[in-house]
């Protein structure tokens, strides 16, 4: 589904310009964890395994949306229907995924499916996607996993909720937690330079989302 | 008189033009399905990245509120945290689309309607909308839970329905608004051609005020106190604007119902999206009011006479093309959603 970008014309008055920046604010809220599996021989990243524990104000938004038959809980089938939902809502955000290798992005297989419990009135999520092609650890590789729209804030309580399975010795991982205001002034000349070449740009939430990157010594 | 209208619209449509090459993504359903979103978000460019920075600051915003939410579950006095955050967020929140600040301002800006009504359009639009999301709410408990209609395709059908309905009223506001100044632009004309052979032309700006006739061609240059009279208040068309805003529900709203609801604190939950309607008035009837200050001031600015007339028509239309254009560009992001 491609994404539609739809030309927004804003009225000629000032006060009515501004008002159109939308203020965007998420609607839920989860705790994740992301847990990178490598191939066997350690030299590749196999797949990413995302688990997301969304809180009881949005898990009500869940229970609500999805309890068909009115008992108050979501059961097998309301949980499958909610895992293909989603299956097809976030696919056109790469399932709020963004990986890169030395800046440049890789694009990842959607998951085969989303599972979904519902235990004491809490919802989870889980789900593992494979890189398209093989993404060797070598260079920088950055791994983002956040909602482009700010529709859900997906939160790492702490940087051990970040984790490789095996990782190498030739590599470092480092978990980057991006200060908004930092942010904003450390890319002040790129985000001029985008403005300036290409106002049609890429998604800019990768300078803010919470990232893990892991710097891997190519072997000679 | 006629060329500098033409010339004052395509200004206008240009500045528009180029102002939207800052990309904008609509989305109307939410990122994962469940849920409707309001934001419309520009993720690239200049924009995009202020609202990165926006964002990472409003999320705590947003979490105390849920946060009073649960604790009112707990102790029924932390009731009026709710409210004071929900009326705190009504006001900030307000200022994103799908409060009715663009038809309520545009509708005010066409139609000359008085100040203090236009805050009054404001309060009662936002209030509809409240309504409209604890009916929505009601009628998801007491009927349809327990159906395979899902909340979500509800709000989304409430969504659709108001904004073709925007898209009607705009577009019925542009035609009546074409049709009342070219038929003042041909009725010029007709007195031109009479008074053609004088040699004195009324293209002249004369600045005269209403009471003084030109002495050369007969009639008043200044603005048609006709079309400034408040009294021309339609209460039709306002409703039709109000109804069209109102019945649209505010996503933050259902998520404190649904919360709310289940767990049957049902005056909280209601008492707070009233509270958040009187934030939201609020915002709308300010910025309103500072739309058509504006436009006041640049018809002031011009110095009455033609270039009055020219500015206060263009900004009419203007207003009204905002308005179809807004409900289309809506309408058409939800049914691709």
């Amino acid at each position: 589904m491609m994404k539609s970008r739809i030309a927004f014309l804003v009225a000629m008055a000032g006060p009515l310009i501004l008002p159109h920046a939308a203020v965007a604010h998420p609607h839920m809220i989860a705790d994740a964890e992301l847990r990178v599996q490598l191939t066997p021989d350690g030299q590749s990243i196999a797949a990413l395994h995302h688990t997301w524990r969304f809180d009881d104000v949005s898990s009500s938004m869940f229970l609500v949306d999805l309890d068909a038959n009115g008992d108050l809980t979501l059961d097998e089938t309301e949980l499958i229907e909610a895992g293909k939902i989603m299956l097809d809502s976030m696919a056109m955000y790469n399932y709020f995924q963004l990986v890169t290798i030395d800046g440049k992005d890789t694009p990842m297989n959607p998951p085969k499916a989303i599972g979904v419990t519902y235990e004491n009135n809490l919802l989870s999520v889980d789900f593992e996607a494979s890189p398209k092609e093989p993404l060797r650890l070598a260079g920088k590789v950055d791994i983002g996993v956040y909602d482009p729209t700010f529709y859900v804030a997906l939160d790492f309580l702490d940087d051990e909720q970040l984790q490789v399975e095996n990782l190498p010795p030739a590599c470092r991982k480092t978990v980057i937690r991006p200060d908004p205001d930092e942010a904003i002034a450390q890319n002040q000349q790129s985000l001029t330079d985008a403005f300036m070449n290409d106002p049609a740009g890429n998604d800019m939430g990768k300078i803010f989302a919470t990232r893990l990157e892991l710097n891997c010594q190519t072997n000679g | 008189m006629n060329k500098t209208l033409v010339r004052i619209i395509f200004t206008l449509l240009a500045v528009t033009c180029l102002v939207s090459q800052n990309a904008v993504s609509a989305h109307a359903q939410s990122s994962i399905g469940i849920g409707t979103n309001d934001a419309i978000v520009p993720s690239s460019g200049w924009l995009g990245a202020l609202m990165q920075w926006v964002n990472a600051h409003q999320q705590t915003f947003y979490r105390s509120l849920t946060g009073a939410l649960k604790a009112m579950r707990e102790d029924g006095a932390k009731l009026w945290l709710l409210i004071g955050l929900s009326f705190a967020y009504g006001v900030f929140h307000a200022a994103g689309p799908g409060h009715g600040k663009a038809v309520i301002s545009s509708y005010m800006l066409a139609n000359e309607v008085a100040l203090r009504r236009g805050v009054m359009l404001s309060f009662v639009s936002a209030f509809l909308q409240a309504v409209t999301a604890i009916v929505l709410m009601a009628a998801v408990f007491l009927i349809l839970r327990g159906t395979s209609i899902r909340m979500t395709d509800a709000a989304w059908f409430l969504e659709i329905a108001s904004y073709a309905a925007i898209t009607a009223f705009g577009a019925w506001l542009l035609w009546q608004k074409l049709a009342q100044h070219v038929t003042s632009l041909t009725a010029g004309k007709a007195a031109h051609s009479l008074s053609a052979a004088s040699t004195f032309t009324c293209e002249q700006t004369d600045g005269s005020k209403a009471s003084e006739i030109c002495a050369a061609c007969g009639h008043s240059h200044a603005p048609d106190p006709a079309m400034l009279s408040g009294e021309r208040f339609d209460w039709r068309s306002a409703w039709t604007a109000i109804v069209a805003v109102g019945i649209r529900p505010c996503s933050g709203a259902l998520i404190v119902l649904t919360f709310a609801f289940l767990n049957g604190l049902w005056a909280g939950g209601i008492l707070s999206v009233l509270a958040m309607a009187l934030g939201t008035g609020i915002t709308v009837a300010v910025l309103a009011t500072l739309a058509v200050s504006a436009k006041n001031w640049a018809v002031a600015y011009a110095g009455g006479g033609r270039a009055g007339n020219a500015i206060q028509a263009s900004i009419e239309i203007g207003g009204a093309l905002m308005v179809l254009l807004l409900g289309l560009l809506l309408l058409t992001a939800s049914l691709s959603a």
